[in-house]
């Protein structure tokens, strides 16, 4: 006994095998749930929140299916960290990322209780990585230099990437809208500059993309509704009142009227800094925070438009595509950088009226405006184009391409089986099941589109067999087919990303021989 | 809320992976729930359909016909059947009627699923012929659509009352369809003839009366009465109407004051400065010709106070306070003026005329009427009687289902027939298509057309007729060509339902199939129920 009581009370220490089993069971029981979700008839997951309002979810997207759950084993958060990284960093394959390293640590259970030490299933499993990049690497296709090839070479992307989400209908329709999108950035990877407005009724295909800019706020009353060559002073200042911001200090006066003129002076103050405003020649005034009633009739004498309460993100981008600087004092005109458009008007999208600023200064920025029947759909499909547009913004930057639909997993899977013949030891056991792993994903999708998953794969690794083979699984028809022709195209750097975190991840967990657990702060028990 | 959240059990990796069930038991659960949910709001389609009465957690009683107000006090939990609710809010949204059709329809297409996943046909295979079935389906619809003009009232009337007809209010669908078109006529603008915004069309309510008494107003009606706590008037010829947003009470700082007094006669000098303070406020208003006031509610100090009532019954100025900030664009757009945020700002220009602006009482209550504006803005408004708050609020909801379906007929200029016409001619063309297709999508597709006849048989049960008889007879007539054949339910029999005057707007069908179906196949899609934070 004296040897348990180093750790706390409520601490537990997990050892060896039982670790190891622990880590095993956790993320296998992570990729087993979001494995189903793979592929372009993966289904969709329902994420019923357990909170306030029982809120539903209905989603396709790896990522926002492991971030939302509750998790109570390391192992498995492991996975759910890589699935975010891969999120942030490249934007798609975030399921496809937890389903290898899943599969990487399924084999690996196999060979441990076959006695194989950990530590030479990672160096096997690493050096299997490297070859499998470098694999790819000779496959990769650049179409760089030919503007006109390198744009289908995006729409293909596109399209693949959206097939496996819930705008797979009308993917053509948005595989151009993403293009379009990335297009005009003209290399950059801000995707700040691209906004996404959501607004309920009609249907997806009425979505739209708009140049400009358009905030979902209402212009003030009695104000113009139309601006040409507009200037715009973004600013997050208090328009209500200026507050004397120390505590408890209050006025003596004795009598009634000297209220009404501090009331006076009060409203004297606010019509100056009305003033300092308007004298900044512009003639819209775009406020983080409310306009009264007071300020905003002075506004409207004044022939100025002027837009309250937007939110933290409207302005900033408002001034990011504008060109123009959020100001929060008036004293120096000269100092505060205007944004500038050519036109603002008032539009009206489904039931709802929006301020549209076109012709600003940043020419990279758009508006992508979605129309769905519901709020699910809505969210749904504006989390599906985000990953299409990250892929496409990367793709732009780093223009190499393979194809997809299992292709480069069993390219992969060659030569890593390949190197495993020509390396001796217990290592190529290792390498062996890496290349059983990378099969695994052709397996998942197969299996996904109710098609008999073992007869294909044996298929396809036969097609492999010859020399530049371009054989993939084509899930539409249920057989195997030839992606260049089908148009299936995969980003490399995704494709590089999710093989070298997947392989780190699992490495990671393989490492592991013990797990403590820390004893849970206890809670003050304050009712 | 520590212990609430302590009492938790922290639900372990293994744990959750037990709660969650096989996936086929997920999808049959999922499928079962979205169909009882679309049972219980069955009975209530068509004329002859009955209402529900609905009893909330607040002890308040709420009859009704309409599927999305039912539907939206229902609280469901399971998460499929919250699409269902999800979808009667969407069409709600799109086309504002239908919203019990929709749920229908997509309790019919998950039944006919059930079985096609009962046969092993795979859950996307099944999605993708839907999708490919609907959109056919509105191509189909839409070759069947009668076009038409704006300018032609009669029909916009007769698809308002096929409408009206299903609801509580169905007696005075001769009134109130003419006055739904008329407003929604009145409130499109000609430089954007597609758009109707239906704010624009304000509905009071007022109980009293009988539905009949439900009128149309061509100005503003205030659902309250004209302050006359000391004695102003309550009609006013020649009106000059303000619409302010500050304050006529005595003066109050943003930055804490308090006034001192020392001795007694200040307390009198402090009372005269109030008075004449309030004076000086008053006169300047006096001084533009106004004679009517709207006084925006404010929850900083008072808006108006008994002094300042006082005086303003003296200058002859009718006083309508407390009118909510949300209302001050309707009623500045209605009015044509521009509202006034500073006495400083008083000025003539600013306000808006009307011929009379008086206070009537209707009933036991009284509220306010604006009428002969100069220069209205494109605005209407709509004054709902009724006996009791059940039948007003049911009167106001039809009125609203109206309304929408004369928008979608200015937003899409087609007309389609009503009475199960429309759906039987779908089912029939789509099983003809469906022997065309190969495999699967076939399959499927028959399905979908069968699933269509729902609409047809349920409107025929809940009038009391033999649905099976019905449905028969109506696939014999479109067979022979009779596309316009439909029930009938007055006279109980099958008849040429266009000229028995039965016509909807085409946006309501095309609208109900693509998102019953949209609906159907994210459901299908689902194979797993997550508990998450």
């Amino acid at each position: 006994m004296a040897i348990e009581r180093i750790l706390k009370d409520d601490a537990s220490e997990e050892k060896g095998e039982r670790a190891r089993m622990a880590s095993f069971v956790g993320a296998i029981a992570i990729t087993d749930l979001v494995k189903t979700t793979l592929g372009p008839k993966g289904m969709d997951k329902i994420l019923q929140s357990t909170g306030r309002g029982q809120e539903v979810t209905v989603t396709n997207d790896g990522a926002t299916i492991l971030k939302s759950l509750h998790i109570d084993n390391p192992a498995a958060k492991v996975l759910i960290d890589i699935s975010k990284v891969q999120d942030d960093e490249v934007g798609d394959g975030t399921t496809s990322v937890v389903v290898l390293a899943g599969e990487l640590l399924r084999e690996a259970e196999k060979l441990v209780a076959a006695k194989i030490h950990p530590m030479t299933i990672i160096s096997g499993y690493r050096i299997a990585a490297e070859c499998a990049r470098n694999a790819l690497l000779q496959r990769v296709v650049d179409n760089k230099e030919n503007a006109e090839k390198f744009k289908s070479d995006l729409m293909k992307i596109a399209k693949t990437t959206l097939s496996s989400k819930i705008l797979s209908q009308d993917k053509e329709h948005f595989a151009q809208l993403a293009v379009d999108a990335v297009m005009r950035l003209k290399g950059s990877t801000n995707l700040e500059a691209i906004q996404i407005i959501k607004k309920p009724g009609g249907s997806l295909k009425d979505s739209f993309l708009d140049e400009g800019f358009i905030l979902d706020k209402k212009i003030g009353l009695g104000q113009p509704k139309r601006i040409e060559n507009a200037k715009i002073l973004v600013a997050n200042t208090a328009m209500d009142t200026d507050k004397v911001k120390i505590y408890g200090a209050r006025v003596r006066v004795d009598s009634m009227s000297k209220v009404a003129e501090i009331e006076g002076a009060e409203k004297e103050k606010m019509r100056e800094k009305v003033q300092k405003i308007i004298a900044h020649g512009i003639n819209c005034f775009v406020n983080r925070q409310l306009i009264y009633n007071f300020p905003e009739e002075l506004f409207a004498d004044a022939g100025v438009l002027a837009i309250e309460h937007a939110d933290f993100d409207g302005i900033e981008r408002l001034a990011l595509v504008t060109g123009g600087e959020i100001a929060s004092t008036f004293d120096n005109p000269e100092s505060v950088k205007l944004g500038h458009c050519k036109l603002i008007e008032e539009i009206m999208i489904g039931e709802d009226k929006l301020i549209h600023f076109s012709g600003v200064e940043m020419g990279q920025a758009c508006t992508i405006v979605l129309r769905g029947a519901s709020h699910h759909m809505l969210d749904e499909a504006e989390r599906s184009l985000h990953d299409a547009l990250c892929v496409l913004s990367q793709t732009v930057n780093d223009t190499r391409v393979v194809l997809g639909g299992g292709w480069p997993e069993m390219v992969m899977a060659k030569a890593v089986d390949e190197l495993a013949r020509q390396t001796p030891g217990k290592k190529s056991h290792a390498i062996e099941a890496f290349s059983r792993s990378l099969v695994a994903i052709p397996t998942i999708i197969a299996d996904n589109a109710g098609l008999d998953s073992a007869d294909l794969v044996a298929q396809l690794r036969a097609e492999h067999h010859k020399e530049g083979c371009n054989a993939g699984i084509d899930v539409i028809s249920g057989s195997v087919g030839d992606m260049a022709e089908l148009g299936i195209s995969e980003s490399f750097k995704v494709k590089q990303a999710v093989l070298l975190s997947a392989t780190e991840a699992a490495e990671m967990i393989l490492r592991v021989d013990e797990i403590i657990t820390c004893a849970p702060r206890k809670r003050e028990d304050r009712m | 809320m520590a212990a609430v959240t302590a009492a938790q059990p922290r639900s372990s990796k293994t744990e959750s992976y037990v709660d969650n069930k096989r996936k086929e038991d997920i999808r049959q659960a999922n499928i079962n729930a979205a169909r009882s949910v679309a049972d219980a709001v069955r009975t209530s389609l068509g004329p002859k359909g009955m209402d529900k009465m609905i009893s909330t957690a607040s002890g308040e009683v709420i009859i009704t016909n309409d599927g999305a107000t039912i539907l939206n006090k229902m609280e469901v939990l399971q998460p499929a059947a919250k699409m269902l609710v999800e979808l009667s809010k969407s069409q709600d949204a799109a086309a504002g009627d239908g919203t019990t059709t929709v749920v229908v329809i997509a309790g019919a297409l998950l039944k006919q699923c059930l079985s096609l996943l009962s046969h092993g046909i795979h859950p996307t295979v099944i999605s993708d012929s839907l999708h490919k079935a609907s959109t056919k389906a509105v191509d189909v619809l839409t070759a069947m659509a009668v076009p038409l003009e704006l300018s032609d009232r009669e029909s916009l009337i007769k698809s308002a009352s096929t409408s009206l007809n299903s609801k509580v209010v169905s007696q005075y669908s001769t009134l109130l369809a003419p006055l739904a078109v008329d407003s929604v006529l009145s409130v499109v603008d000609p430089a954007k003839p597609d758009m109707v915004d239906l704010r624009d069309i304000k509905i009071v309510k007022r109980l009293g009366g009988t539905v009949d008494d439900t009128q149309l107003i061509k100005g503003l009606v205030f659902d309250k009465k004209a302050s006359h706590a000391a004695g102003g008037p309550t009609r006013m010829e020649n009106a000059k109407i303000a619409v302010i947003q500050f304050q006529i009470s005595p003066p109050k700082t943003d930055i804490e004051q308090s006034i001192v007094v020392s001795d007694y006669t200040q307390m009198d000098r402090i009372l005269k400065e109030e008075r004449n303070y309030i004076l000086g406020m008053i006169k300047k208003i006096k001084a533009t010709g106004c004679n009517v006031l709207l006084i925006q509610k404010s929850i900083l100090r008072d808006a108006v106070t008994d002094l300042s009532l006082h005086y303003l019954a003296k200058a002859k100025i009718m006083v309508i306070k407390d009118v909510e900030r949300d209302d001050i664009e309707f009623i500045t757009k209605t009015l044509n003026c521009l509202p006034i945020a500073n006495i400083e700002h008083f000025r003539a220009e600013k306000l808006g005329h009307a011929d009379l602006v008086e206070e009537v009482s209707i009933g036991d209550a009284k509220i306010v009427k604006v009428t002969g504006i100069k220069d209205m803005g494109r605005t209407t408004t709509v004054l709902v009687r009724g006996s009791n708050q059940l039948v007003i609020d049911e009167a106001e909801r039809s009125l609203h289902d109206a309304l929408c379906v004369v928008r979608c007929l200015v937003s899409k200029r087609f007309l389609i027939a009503g009475g199960g016409a429309p759906e039987i001619e779908l089912s029939r063309q789509l099983g003809a298509w469906s022997k065309v297709l190969h495999g699967m999508e076939g399959y499927c597709v028959r399905s979908f057309a069968e699933a269509l006849e729902v609409i047809p048989y349920t409107l025929a049960e809940n009038a009391g007729l033999n649905p099976i008889a019905i449905v028969t007879e109506l696939r014999n007539r479109h067979a022979q060509g009779e596309i316009n054949a439909g029930i009938n339910v007055r006279k109980g029999q099958i008849t040429n339902i266009l000229e028995e005057n039965v016509v909807q707007p085409l946006l309501v069908s095309t609208s109900a199939i693509t998102l019953a179906t949209e609906c159907v196949r994210m459901i299908l899609k689902i194979d797993d129920i997550v508990n998450v934070r």
